[in-house]
Formats: C-alpha cells, sequence, structure tokens
C-alpha cells in the first residue's frame, strides 16, 4: 500500500485534482509532493479511519467495484436487438487479419511516415501545452499572486476564464481551426496545444495551492526575495507531481494526435481511418500493431523514468550518484528544444500559416457572422442535451465497470491476464471513432453504439490505472488469502480490490468527466447529443449555430466536471 | 498419535540468491503438537512457514500435508490449503473492511460466491463471530467496526480470531510476538497454544527463548539448516543453554544484518538484537 491511497494520505482529500493527473503514480507522487515532497513510502498502518461508521448498510469497497457493470445487463438485452447480421463476416475477417498485418514495403512505409508524422505533432502538440500550461498555471495559482503582488482575485478570474478552453475537446479546435486556415501541419499541433495547456495549468495551479505554505512563510520572514523564496520553497515539493503528469500528458497527445489524423488533419490516423474504410484490414493492422508498439514503448519508457527520477533507490547515497537525477532532468529538457524545432521544420509546422489561413481572410471583413435566433432556438436542445448525457452515462458505465470484472474473470489463468491487458492497450490506442465504425460493421448507428466505442476505448485506460494499483499495493494479502485455500478470484476480490476501490472510482468520476467532453469524438456514430449536432454545424458553415453549441456544450462540461470534483472529494475524503 | 502427520517437510531445499534459503529440511508434525522454530534473523524460519502452507514450492524435495502430495487441481489444493492457517508476522487483515467482513473472510474457501458477496452487503454469521471474539477477548461491539479504528492489540488478536474461525487444523505462525509488549505477548502465546488440542497442532516461530513455556517440542534452524529437533525440556538446564549458545553463534548486533542475505520475503527486520540472544537465567 502506499501514498497513492487515499486513506494513508489525507493530502489527496483537500486537492481532488491530484487524482486527476491520470496514474496512480502520478497521483502518488502528486500527495507525497504534498506530504512534504518525499517520494511515496510504503505505510504499514494507515491512521485510524473515523470510527463508527454511520452507513451500515452500505456495500463494502470491493463491491462498489463490481457494481457499476450492473448498468451493462440491460444493455446485453438490448444489444443483440441491435445487430444487423451484414458485417459478422467482416468482423471475422478484420480479426484475422490481426494475425496477417500486410508486409508490403509500400505500406510499411507509409505506414511509418505517418506514425512519424503523428509523433511529431504529438511532441510538439506537448511541448507547446507544457510551456502554456506553466506559464498560465503560475498566473492561476493564488499562492503565486499573494507572493508575489499581495491580492489573489486575478487568479481566480484566470481560473474560470481557463475553463473555457479547457472544456472544448482538441477535436473542436482541430476542426474550427481546420474551417479557419485550412489543412495545416500546424493546427494540430495548436489544437492539442490549447485544451492541454488550459488542463495543466489547472493541475499545475492545483498543486501548487494545495502544498503547504509553512516553508515559503519562513524563507519570506527571513527577508528572501518573492520569486526566489517560491521557487525554492515549492519548487522541489511541486517537481514529483508535475513530472509524472506531465508525462501522462505526453501519451494523452500521442493519442489525441491519432485522433486528429483520423478526421483528417494527417498523420497515421487518417491512413487508419482510410484503410478501415476500405475494408483493407491487413493495412489497417500494419498501422495499428506500430501503433500499439510505439504506445506500449513510450509508456514503459516513461514509467521508467518516473521511477528513476521520483523514486530512487532508498540507501543510495553513493557519492557518485547524488544529484544524478537533476542533472539528467536538465539535460533532458535542454535536448528538448533542439528536438522540437527538428521536429517542427521536418513537419512544416509554421505557426504564421495561423495568421494568414483562407478563413480568416474571408471572414476577415469584420467577422460577420450571421445570427439566426429563430433557427437557434429550433434546435432541439433537450434532445441533444439529453442525448449527450445519457451517451457519457452509458460510456462510464462500460468504462468504469468492465476493468474489474475483466481482472476477475482472468484471474485463475496467467494467459487471460495477458489478453487482457493486451486488449486494453489496444483499446487505448484505438481512437474510439474507428471503434465506431468498426461496429457500425454489425451493429445499428445510435446511443449504445457510440457510447460502447467511447467506454471501451476509457475502459483501455481505467483498467491499466486498476492494473497499476494492483502492482503497487503488492501481493501480500492476495496470497494470505490464497494460502488458506481461497480461490484465485475470491482472492482478488477480498484481498487487492478493497484498498483500489476508492482511488479507481475516484478517478472513474474524473473519466466521466472526460468522457462528457469527448462525446463530441463519436458524434458521427451517435446519430444523437450535441456532439453530432456540431459536427453537422461545422459542415455546413453555420457558425452561429456552432458558437451557441460549443458555449452550452462547455456549460455542459463545466457543471459535470464540478458534479465529478464533487464525487470525487467525497470517494477520496469521505466526506463532502 | 492418531491420523496421519499433519505436515511432514522431505529433505526440502529452498534455493536463494548464493546461498539456499532452506537446505534438506526433514520435519513432521504430529496432530497435537506445540513447537517452537528458533532460529536468528534470516535462518530461514520465514521461508521454512512459507513450504509449509503452500507459498513457495521447495526447490528440491517435497511437502505432504495430512499425508497427502500437493493436489494439482486447484480445487482439491484450495482444500488442503484450507486445513492449514497461517498468522502472517504483518498480520493481512483486510483494512477497508469491517471486523466482522475480516472474520468472515476467515471462511472463504469454504463458501462460494453468493455468500462470499453477500458478506460484503450485510452481517453474516455474528453470533459465530462474536463467539470467536471473545474467545480472544474482544468485545462483539467491534464487529461493525473498521479494522482501521482498532489498536495494535486488538489487531493482533482479531487476527488470530479470523484464524480460529477458519478452523484449521494445522496453525502455523511467523513470529507472531516479535513486536508486542512482555504482558500482551505472553498473553497471546497463551491463547495460541490453548488452540493446538489435538486434532490441531502448532508451528511457531520465535526469536526469543525465554517464551518456549507450554511448547513441547523445539527445533533450531540455522543458516537454513536444522540445527536441532528436541523436546522443549531438554533446553532446559546448562545444555540447553549450550544448545541455544550454539544456534545463536555469531549472531551479535552487528552481524545479524549480515546475515539478512539469506532472509525470506517476510523476515523479520524490527527485532531487537538483545532479544535474540540466549537467555540462561531462566534455567
Amino acid at each position: 500500500m502506499d501514498a497513492a491511497d487515499p486513506t494513508t494520505a489525507e493530502g489527496s482529500a483537500s486537492s481532488p485534482d491530484t487524482a486527476a493527473t491520470g496514474t496512480a503514480a502520478a497521483a502518488g507522487a502528486a500527495c507525497a509532493a504534498q506530504n512534504g515532497g518525499r517520494p511515496s513510502a510504503p505505510v504499514r498502518f494507515p491512521p485510524p479511519a473515523t470510527p463508527r461508521t454511520r452507513r451500515r448498510w452500505a456495500p463494502a469497497p470491493p463491491l462498489l467495484l463490481l457494481l457499476p457493470a450492473l448498468v451493462l445487463l440491460p444493455l446485453a438485452l438490448v444489444l443483440p436487438r441491435l445487430l444487423h447480421g451484414g458485417g459478422l463476416e467482416l468482423i471475422g475477417r478484420f480479426l484475422v487479419a490481426a494475425l496477417t498485418p500486410s508486409l508490403d514495403p509500400l505500406v510499411l512505409r507509409s505506414a511509418l511516415s505517418g506514425l512519424a508524422t503523428t509523433l511529431g505533432m504529438a511532441l510538439l502538440g506537448w511541448a507547446a501545452s507544457l510551456l502554456l500550461g506553466l506559464l498560465l498555471g503560475l498566473a492561476s495559482s493564488r499562492v503565486v499572486w499573494r507572493t508575489l503582488v499581495g491580492v489573489v482575485w486575478p487568479s481566480g478570474l484566470i481560473r474560470r476564464l481557463l475553463a473555457l478552453p479547457r472544456a472544448i475537446h482538441e477535436l473542436l479546435w482541430g476542426l474550427v481551426l481546420l474551417q479557419l486556415v485550412g489543412l495545416q501541419p500546424v493546427v494540430a499541433v495548436v489544437a492539442i496545444a490549447i485544451p492541454f495547456g488550459a488542463l495543466v495549468a489547472r493541475v499545475l495551479a492545483d498543486l501548487l495551492d494545495g502544498l503547504a505554505t509553512d516553508r515559503l512563510d519562513a524563507l519570506r520572514l527571513a527577508g528572501a526575495p518573492a520569486p526566489a523564496a517560491l521557487l525554492t520553497a515549492l519548487g522541489p515539493p511541486l517537481l514529483p507531481g508535475l513530472l509524472s503528469y506531465g508525462g501522462y500528458r505526453l501519451e494523452c497527445a500521442l493519442r489525441s494526435a491519432t485522433l486528429l489524423g483520423v478526421f483528417g488533419l494527417g498523420g497515421l490516423g487518417t491512413d487508419l481511418r482510410l484503410t478501415l474504410q476500405s475494408l483493407e484490414f491487413q493495412e489497417l493492422w500494419t498501422g495499428l500493431w506500430l501503433l500499439l508498439a510505439v504506445m506500449l514503448l513510450l509508456e514503459s519508457g516513461l514509467g521508467r523514468l518516473r521511477r528513476r527520477w521520483l523514486m530512487p533507490p532508498r540507501l543510495s547515497l553513493a557519492a557518485g550518484r547524488v544529484g544524478r537525477r537533476g542533472r539528467e532532468m536538465v539535460l533532458a529538457l535542454l535536448a528538448l528544444l533542439p528536438l522540437c524545432l527538428l521536429v517542427a521544420r521536418a513537419l512544416a509546422v509554421d505557426p504564421r500559416a495561423l495568421l494568414a489561413g483562407p478563413g480568416l481572410a474571408a471572414g476577415g471583413g469584420g467577422w460577420s457572422i450571421p445570427f439566426d435566433l429563430p433557427g437557434l432556438l429550433a434546435l432541439p436542445w433537450p434532445a441533444l442535451i439529453g442525448g449527450t448525457l445519457s451517451l457519457t452515462l452509458l460510456a462510464a458505465a462500460v468504462a468504469v465497470g468492465l476493468p474489474p470484472w475483466q481482472l476477475l474473470l482472468a484471474a485463475p489463468w496467467r494467459p487471460a491476464g495477458i489478453v487482457v491487458r493486451l486488449g486494453w492497450a489496444l483499446g487505448r490506442l484505438w481512437p474510439p471513432p474507428l471503434t465506431a465504425l468498426l461496429l457500425l460493421l454489425v451493429l445499428q448507428p445510435g446511443v449504445i453504439t457510440a457510447a460502447l466505442a467511447l467506454g471501451l476505448h476509457n475502459a483501455g485506460i481505467l483498467g491499466r490505472l486498476l492494473a497499476e494499483g494492483l502492482a503497487d499495493a503488492g501481493p501480500a494479502r492476495q496470497q494470505a488469502l490464497a494460502c488458506a485455500g481461497v480461490g484465485p478470484r475470491l482472492a482478488l476480490l477480498y484481498g487487492c480490490f478493497p484498498a483500489m476501490a476508492r482511488p479507481y472510482l475516484a478517478y472513474g468520476a474524473y473519466r466521466a468527466d472526460v468522457m462528457l467532453r469527448e462525446t463530441v469524438v463519436v458524434g458521427l456514430v451517435g446519430a444523437t447529443g450535441l456532439g453530432s449536432q456540431l459536427l453537422e454545424s461545422l459542415s455546413s458553415f453555420a457558425w452561429d449555430q456552432l458558437l451557441a453549441l460549443v458555449v452550452v456544450y462547455a456549460l455542459l462540461t463545466l457543471i459535470g466536471e464540478e458534479i465529478s470534483d464533487r464525487a470525487r472529494r467525497r470517494l477520496l475524503g469521505g466526506g463532502p | 498419535m492418531a491420523g496421519p502427520p499433519l505436515l511432514e517437510l522431505r529433505r526440502v531445499t529452498v534455493a536463494g540468491r548464493g546461498a539456499p534459503r532452506l537446505e534438506a529440511v526433514d520435519l513432521l508434525i504430529a496432530p497435537g503438537e506445540r513447537v517452537a522454530l528458533l532460529g536468528a534473523s534470516g535462518a530461514g524460519k520465514s521461508t521454512l512457514l512459507a513450504v509449509a502452507n503452500g507459498l513457495l514450492t521447495p526447490s528440491q524435495g517435497s511437502v505432504l500435508w495430512h499425508g497427502e502430495h500437493p493436489a494439482r487441481s486447484r480445487r482439491l489444493r484450495n482444500r488442503q490449503q484450507a486445513r492449514i492457517g497461517t498468522l502472517w508476522q504483518d498480520l493481512r487483515l483486510i483494512e477497508e473492511l469491517t471486523v466482522q467482513q475480516n472474520l468472515n473472510a476467515g471462511r472463504l474457501a469454504a463458501w462460494g460466491w453468493p455468500r462470499a458477496l453477500l458478506n460484503l452487503l450485510v452481517p453474516l454469521e455474528t453470533r459465530a463471530n462474536a463467539a470467536v471474539l471473545q474467545r480472544v477477548e474482544l468485545s462483539a461491539e467491534l464487529l461493525s467496526q473498521p479494522v482501521g479504528a482498532l489498536s495494535g492489540g486488538q489487531r493482533q488478536r482479531l487476527a488470530i480470531a479470523r484464524l480460529l474461525r477458519q478452523a484449521p487444523l494445522l496453525l502455523l505462525a511467523d513470529e507472531p510476538l516479535a513486536s508486542l509488549d512482555p504482558r500482551l505477548a505472553s498473553a497471546l502465546l497463551q491463547l495460541l497454544l490453548a488452540e493446538a488440542a489435538p486434532p490441531r497442532a502448532l508451528l511457531l516461530s520465535l526469536h526469543r527463548p525465554d517464551l518456549l513455556a507450554g511448547f513441547d517440542r523445539v527445533i533450531g534452524l540455522r543458516q537454513g539448516r536444522l540445527q536441532f529437533d528436541a523436546p522443549a525440556a531438554a533446553l532446559n538446564g546448562p545444555a540447553g543453554a549450550a544448545i541455544l549458545k550454539d544456534l545463536y553463534q555469531g549472531d551479535h548486533p552487528s552481524s545479524a544484518m549480515a546475515a539478512a542475505p539469506g532472509a525470506g520475503p517476510g523476515a523479520p527486520a524490527s527485532v531487537t538484537a538483545g532479544e535474540a540472544h540466549p537467555r540462561t537465567d531462566r534455567a
């Protein structure tokens, strides 16, 4: 049990966003940052929980993990009715093609160049978002304003303003920019950088404001100048949380870059979509396997860096190692800048293109947006909003409910566990609209199909988190049960799930909020909800509709964010 | 002695990095026996217990439970292992569940899924649980408390109570007294000894030779090898003192850590070296 467990680290209650940082390790590191900057040390006995819990009837934690999947039962009843027989043979061909990807040099070369483009876009978008997030995060932090200027209110204002870019999915940014400036390599980079930057800013500000300020106060009282005091007192404890969150964002950026490609912004995503639509499954799998390999490499590489930099082995006071990780980090940062410049040059990313786009030139004459109020009001708003919400809830039930059951079912056989993990990896990497297209081969379009596509993708992300949490918790209690003759599934349920339940569900709540934002991605298939209407308005250049839809969407996302924040705080802190 | 031995080890060797963690250990425990396992840190006590409860498979030699080889089929093996109960040094209670649910976790091997799930929803078998709590001198009021709210001594007793709910034939205990104050230690020891009446048996690893009263038999491990296996009475008097001295030879405060490479996964690290020395003043 490590500090990622909320019962052992009370820090996570004060700042729920530490759980939003993506991985258990990230959350753990963030908590560690609040506990004085030490990497999470194992805690033998957590401090006593509040005695006399009032909820005597409530299901125990491990059961909470199994409950969300109950929503899927009615889904399973409805699903056969949505089936249409036509595509089963195609699905079969798709699955068989997984084993025989095309090794044609031409296909390979095209897939590799597409992969390079996607990677480059991800890297540039990520680097730009970090820079943006760092600046905006500092600007929206209460501590920074109080220390430097003496007033706090601007931080709140900036934080609220940042909610808008954050609430709009990178795909929307991409499509809007595509309309405005045309197909330019820079579009994808900016589309990733804007929402990601706002997200990083929020997490950074929350981390900063969640840190204990006693050291800062001490330095200030001793007469240190404000900027130096800030850097000295808050920098080191901030670093672990920031590093692991930054690494996690790079993984997200790769997924986003692939997704943007699916919608025509170039790179491997475009190839994937074209090969899927032309039913060239063998070529499709060439790209998919490549992408999977790169993603797994990236994830394990980042994980290794995180462990190396954040959790130096204990008793490593050998003289040669002191300061090593600091030097490595500085070198890595220094190497990043020329790398980004090289990649930008190779991809022909040119920020000036943003100012000289055809859309801007056309609309440049006073931004004459047609405004058609009756037309706006005529949109079926309740149905749109209702569709979006039901899509989100269904997808969340799939994403949160499936992984614990998959782990349980696979528990007795090691190979089954590997298959489940591979399935999660594929689900993570496979952009939801492609899953949706694939599902359309056998299912009719509609909310359920869209929810399945979105849910399976997020199940891959949540499943990985669950597996990481189990690995961190260690097998001791599970082994103790197994040694007493308890079967492997029950040993998992009683030995490992209790500690995982609350952090996992808290992350699920955060993920549900992300899924609300992501519904636009499966809008095409969903045939309902704001997302599909948005895409329609966008393609018919109905700018007033688009604007209204984006505003409603952003509002909805902000409300959802608030609800999921509260849910997380309850789950992690035990109180409202 | 009735029935087959509860535990039999035949030439058991467990490989380790460098030196083996256990080497050619023979051991037989019959129903009704109360056996103390002595040895310095890293002598292989935890490894021996892990082999006995099936956590570790020996690299050579064989283990027999109740006269049977460990079954290949998982169902049969679970049934065999359900007859062996382990009191872990770190207790391995389920912190997030209530006392009642933890006690019922001792019955999981016998229960199927429906009851295992129901246990997470409503209080089950309250009377049986209250009874075992009483046997370990805990109040039945604790049943609805989360384990996190218990004190250290209460947790120890709860772990024993869970063991009683499992109702195993062979009780294994890994340094259960290591981190306890003397009064609590002797109370818990009496509790465990009292439970080990036929057809049950007890194998308990210890650091301190001053707590041997009540055991029938003492075995000593040194660097993975069985050093002696003698009736407890044989350890009284000057001859016993010499045996013990031999067992802990070289186990001085400074060298206690040096012996660590051979330590098992749960090897105790929290014992002060002073306790590890034989105390001959009892005799």
